[in-house]
């Protein structure tokens, strides 16, 4: 005795390091990670936006840019992130109202999120080439 | 403030085999546990020590367990247990990386070697067992007793059969931190965050038809911190070993709040 650590001296239990990872955890840091990258995809959409005003050839530099593969794999995530949130903050609004929480709806919720943010995605870039023909 | 990574004093070192089985021992027999010790009088880092459990003589619980190893094994490990039936919540901690109570955790529902911690991100006072001051006043602070401005009847305060129905899935709660403690918000703003047990507690007292001072109650939530730290991550639900919903009750409360804005 006499040695015993007090207060802030004591060691703090571990936590990130050591709690399983669960699916509604996930989906939750998932949530909050497509929110980061739609602030990143809206300084795209920025780019996009200013070189329009700024005239034809700042223009067609940014839209070299988005036809390239770099630019294109760029939007396909950005739209997927887009896509994922809103799904996210609808899940959310439904919580919101008490309904949902319970331990098989939280489940399923999370499947419906990262199957429809997913198949969504897909359809939208499948529109979007059928209509542009292809390119 | 969010920090990921455990403080220096607080790092998991590489800890002892207590009682390895000799060679050619029958595998299936012993089950393999790897316990979280802290020596106060030491003055060394937390260590992850392991043992061996002999199942032909041990009990199917995860509580048999702790309990063969310290009558056999090793009679300094400490840990917090009574009912061992599951109603006192004193035998919470972290097994196979979820926080429950070890006396209702059947070992056969973990595989392979089972990890035992104290309950996450408090601060230890020795083995299995965290200083649970905070949660403790917290709980103070949102005063969990019966309040009443009407004069106090000859008998009991009435209740009809319907709102005793509304306390069902918040009066069973037996207060062993699993849910608090599983929560990352709690993690990061445990200080000003209550935590989804004592806002389950909450909701229990706003809830009661008896209790006169709902209004009050809710005054005390509205915060940005004490109840909107809560971000629906839904660890409280899935760790909860008495099958409640705090993250439900915690919903409840927003609603409520809102209800009364408007």
């Amino acid at each position: 005795m006499g040695k015993a650590k007090l207060g802030a001296e004591r060691p703090l239990s571990p936590h990130l390091q050591i709690y399983r990872p669960m699916l509604t955890m996930m989906m939750s840091i998932a949530h909050r990670l497509s929110g980061v990258a739609n602030a990143v995809g809206f300084i795209l959409l920025a780019w996009w936006l200013v070189a329009i005003a700024s005239g034809p050839e700042a223009y067609a530099q940014v839209s070299r840019f988005f036809a390239g593969i770099p630019g294109r794999v760029l939007l396909f995530l950005f739209s997927w992130a887009l896509i994922h949130h809103m799904l996210g903050g609808i899940r959310h609004l439904i919580w919101d109202t008490g309904s949902g929480l319970d331990k098989t709806s939280i489940e399923v919720f999370a499947w419906l999120t990262i199957i429809g943010s997913t198949v969504l995605t897909v359809l939208v870039w499948v529109a979007g080439y059928t209509i542009m023909g292809g390119r | 403030m969010v920090q990921f990574t455990l403080p220096k004093n607080s790092k998991v070192k590489k800890g002892k085999a207590w009682n390895p089985p000799a060679q050619g021992a029958p595998a299936a027999r012993y089950r393999e546990y790897r316990v979280y010790r802290f020596d106060p009088d030491a003055g060394d880092n937390p260590r992850l020590d392991t043992y061996w459990v002999d199942m032909e003589d041990c009990g199917p619980m995860v509580l048999d367990a702790l309990i063969w190893i310290k009558n056999n094994v090793d009679p300094t490990l400490t840990f917090r247990r009574s009912c061992r039936e599951g109603v006192c919540g004193s035998c919470s901690m972290n097994i196979a990386g979820t926080n429950t109570l070890a006396c209702t955790m059947h070992a056969d529902d973990a595989r392979g070697a089972i990890a035992v911690y104290p309950l996450p991100h408090l601060p230890v006072i020795k083995d299995l067992v965290p200083d649970m001051t905070g949660f403790y006043a917290q709980l103070r602070a949102i005063e969990p007793w019966l309040k009443t401005d009407s004069p106090t009847p000859q008998k009991e305060w009435r209740q009809s059969k319907e709102d005793r129905d509304k306390l069902d899935g918040l009066y069973e709660c037996i207060l062993c931190a699993c849910c608090s403690t599983a929560c990352p918000s709690y993690w990061w703003n445990g200080d000003r965050y209550l935590g989804p047990a004592i806002l389950l507690q909450a909701d229990r007292w706003i809830e009661d038809s008896r209790d006169e001072r709902t209004g009050e109650r809710l005054d005390e939530l509205d915060d940005p911190f004490r109840l909107y730290r809560c971000h629906t991550i839904l660890n409280c639900t899935k760790a909860c070993p008495k099958g409640l919903n705090p993250a439900a009750a915690i919903a409840s409360l927003k609603r409520k709040l809102v209800e009364r804005g408007e």
